[in-house]
């Protein structure tokens, strides 16, 4: 029957529309600080995630994704022949200009893979990954055909090599990084050291010729004059330099085992599982730069702020009905009665305040990542999490403002 | 001769039936003081007060002489700082809260000066309200404050909300409310302060008959001189002291 709580919330609709605002507001804010801290982190490892391999093989002083030093195309044979390996890849990353036909410059992070593999295989949304073994090829992430100004079937330059847009991906880009670019292992190697001339540095070691190629910036590294008589890219020769070596292990193999042989076959290397390099990337971001600790303690004022709102719109809205209340209590109600009103009210607040910015801020972080490849991560458990901080910040404003009732303060019941 | 005489010889217990008529609320020495700060505010001095069963009382007195701080205390809504107050043979100074609570939904009735209904909800919710948390709801519930609404002359204005009731229907609203579960008791502060005096007549007068019909003990604060008419006995309040009793209708 008499629900006082609904009642009183429905009363003075233009209020209660105000208060729903504030705690729509309060809602938005912690689920977009922290949807931007999910998204943040999470998009600066949703490269390694979306691979298929087991383990990535990096030189020792590997940073994080981005940040490593080179290893040689032929160790990625040592590699597929230890044992329990049932297949290795190399993945080449690099740098680049990217300048679009209408002369504005973007800074790229490219990355070359083999198109016909199987470890390092980026979702399509247009085009094929087979595209990419033609020369001068390159697919790109669909969050970056704005800035980058290019359209699939588009061409544009990266320094003076020409690109050619064949393929889209999604769910690459990194916030934190460059604009991304893929392409085959020749065609990388030939954007990424198109800027380089080298030569092959050979030394006589006891087990035979080590030879490393040695990369010098050339004195066309400036330039963005479009190379005339291309040349094909050539395949890698074994001195070229790759980043990674992705590994698939053979069914039923011990990672950590394998991880051992690995770095026992190619010194100067050290293994890890996918996890893993997800992991050393994401500490990375949040732990050794500012941008974790910023977007970090913007998540937690946002959830602190959200509070202190939601709170201080409960506890004028039992305030409000305090007269009523205080009537229920010198009546003899039990405290059951009142609390259940205060905490029905409450609990209709935070789900009316909940369900809008939830749908508001999907829209909203849907929008960014159209437009803007920001991502805005709303996880179902970031969204239970998010309510049950809701309802919690409710609820406990409202007990905490019940505190005015517990006792009946005649002056009110009687105030004329 | 003033009860309060009386009530000095006897323990509180034996005064319950003096001259064959009994007590239905009594304080015996009755203290209140405020404290504001450093500044301390003796708002009731020593009161001794018998109220007999089925009578209209009336507490009279200036604004500020404790007349709401009195009433409180003898509904249990406040604790005094010293002396006892029996109501129905039932110390309720010694009673815990969550006693005084129970006590008081099945023994008083309250009206207040604003009246005190819930904005959001219509005459007929307001009723049912006060009937649901003691405990009768549904189809009952509604008879009931159909009927309850109806013997306040207001069976044709159930379903509107405060808002769009007059003053006095209003407070004839509460008066059906105090009057759920037929309390023992029914205590009013200034029940016709806001309202005109006609309107505040018919409701006076509509409390006495329906508090008759049930045998209800009532107690009235008022200043308000119109009232004097319907009581059986008044006592003045003055600074905080009891002065006189005396039957109006003698
Ligand atoms: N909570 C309180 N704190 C301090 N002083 C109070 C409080 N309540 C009432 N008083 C004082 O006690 C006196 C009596 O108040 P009250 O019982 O409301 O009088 P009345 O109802 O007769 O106008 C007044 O002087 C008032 O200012
Ligand atoms: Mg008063």
């Amino acid at each position: 029957m008499v629900s006082i709580a609904r009642k009183n919330l429905f009363e003075d609709l233009p209020r209660f529309l105000v208060a729903q605002a504030g705690i729509m507001f309060a809602v938005s804010l912690v689920t977009i600080q922290t949807g931007i801290l999910e998204g943040f982190t999470g998009s600066t490892t949703q490269l390694i995630d979306s691979t298929t391999a087991d383990l990535w093989v990096a030189d020792v002083e590997m940073v994080h994704l981005e940040l490593t030093k080179s290893l040689l195309f032929r160790q990625v044979n040592i590699a597929q022949k230890v044992d329990g390996v049932q297949k290795a890849e190399p993945l080449i990353m690099g740098g680049g200009l990217w300048l679009t036909n209408i002369g504005q410059l973007t800074p790229l992070r490219t990355f070359g893979f083999d198109p016909e593999g199987e470890l390092f295989r980026p979702q399509t949304t247009a085009g094929s990954l087979r595209d990419l073994k033609q020369p001068y090829t390159v697919m790109v992430d669909e969050s970056k055909l704005n800035s980058l100004n290019v359209q699939i079937g588009g061409s544009a330059q990266i320094r003076s090599l020409p690109a050619k847009l064949v393929a889209i991906t999604q769910n690459t880009q990194s916030i934190a990084s460059s604009s991304v670019v893929f392409t085959s292992l020749e065609n990388a190697n030939a954007y990424i050291y198109s800027a380089f001339s080298s030569k092959l540095d050979c030394k006589l070691e006891e087990e035979g010729v080590n030879c490393t190629t040695i990369y010098e910036k050339s004195d066309k590294a400036d330039s963005f004059e479009l190379a005339e008589n291309l040349e094909t890219p050539e395949p890698l020769s074994s001195t070229d330099a790759i980043a990674y070596i992705l590994i698939k292990a053979k069914p039923g193999q011990d990672l950590e085992v394998l991880k051992q042989k690995l770095e026992a076959a190619l010194p100067g290397t050290r293994a890890y599982t996918t996890a893993q390099m997800s992991k050393k990337t994401k500490d990375f971001w949040k732990k050794r730069t500012g941008v974790g600790f910023i977007l970090g303690l913007g998540a937690t004022v946002g959830v602190i702020v959200g509070m202190v709102i939601v709170g201080q719109i409960l506890y004028t809205s039992v305030s409000d009905h305090i007269k009523e209340f205080g009537t229920l209590k010198a009546m003899g109600a039990p405290d059951g009665v009142i609390y259940g009103a205060i905490v029905e009210q409450s609990l209709w607040m935070a789900i009316l305040g909940y369900i809008p910015s939830m749908v508001l801020c999907l829209g909203l972080s849907y929008w960014a990542l159209a437009t803007e490849g920001v991502i805005i991560l709303i996880t179902p458990l970031s969204a239970v999490g998010i309510f049950a901080i809701t309802v919690v910040m409710c609820v406990g404003a409202a007990l905490f403002a019940i505190q005015k009732v517990t006792r009946v303060d005649p002056a009110i019941v009687f105030k004329a | 001769m003033t009860n309060c005489q009386v009530a000095d010889f006897y323990p509180i217990q034996k005064l319950v039936a003096v001259n064959n008529k009994q007590i239905a609320i009594a304080a015996r020495g009755v203290k209140m003081v405020y404290q504001s700060g450093r500044e301390i505010f003796h708002a009731l001095k020593d009161i001794n007060l018998n109220i007999h069963r089925g009578d209209i009382q009336l507490l009279m007195g200036p604004s500020g002489s404790g007349k709401t701080t009195l009433l409180s205390i003898l509904a249990g809504i406040l604790t005094p700082s010293g002396g006892r107050v029996n109501l129905l043979g039932e110390e309720i100074t010694k009673m815990s809260d969550h006693q005084l609570s129970r006590f008081r939904l099945e023994n008083i009735g309250l009206i207040f000066q604003s009246f005190n209904l819930f904005p959001a909800l219509t005459a007929l919710e307001n009723v049912q309200l006060a009937l649901k948390i003691k405990g009768i709801k549904g189809k009952k519930a509604k008879e009931q404050a159909l009927s309850l609404l109806s013997q306040v002359g207001l069976a044709d204005k159930t379903n509107l909300r405060p808002r769009n009731l007059s003053g006095g229907q209003k407070q004839r609203v509460a008066i059906a409310r105090a009057l759920t579960g037929s309390p023992q008791l029914i205590m009013a502060d200034e029940p016709t302060a806001a309202l005109d005096s006609r309107s505040g007549q018919r409701a006076i007068e509509l409390l006495r008959r329906l508090a008759k019909e049930e045998g209800s003990t009532v107690l009235i604060v008022t200043h308000d001189p119109r009232i004097i008419d319907v009581s059986d006995r008044i006592v003045h309040l003055e600074d905080g002291m009891l002065l006189t009793s005396s039957s109006a209708i003698a």
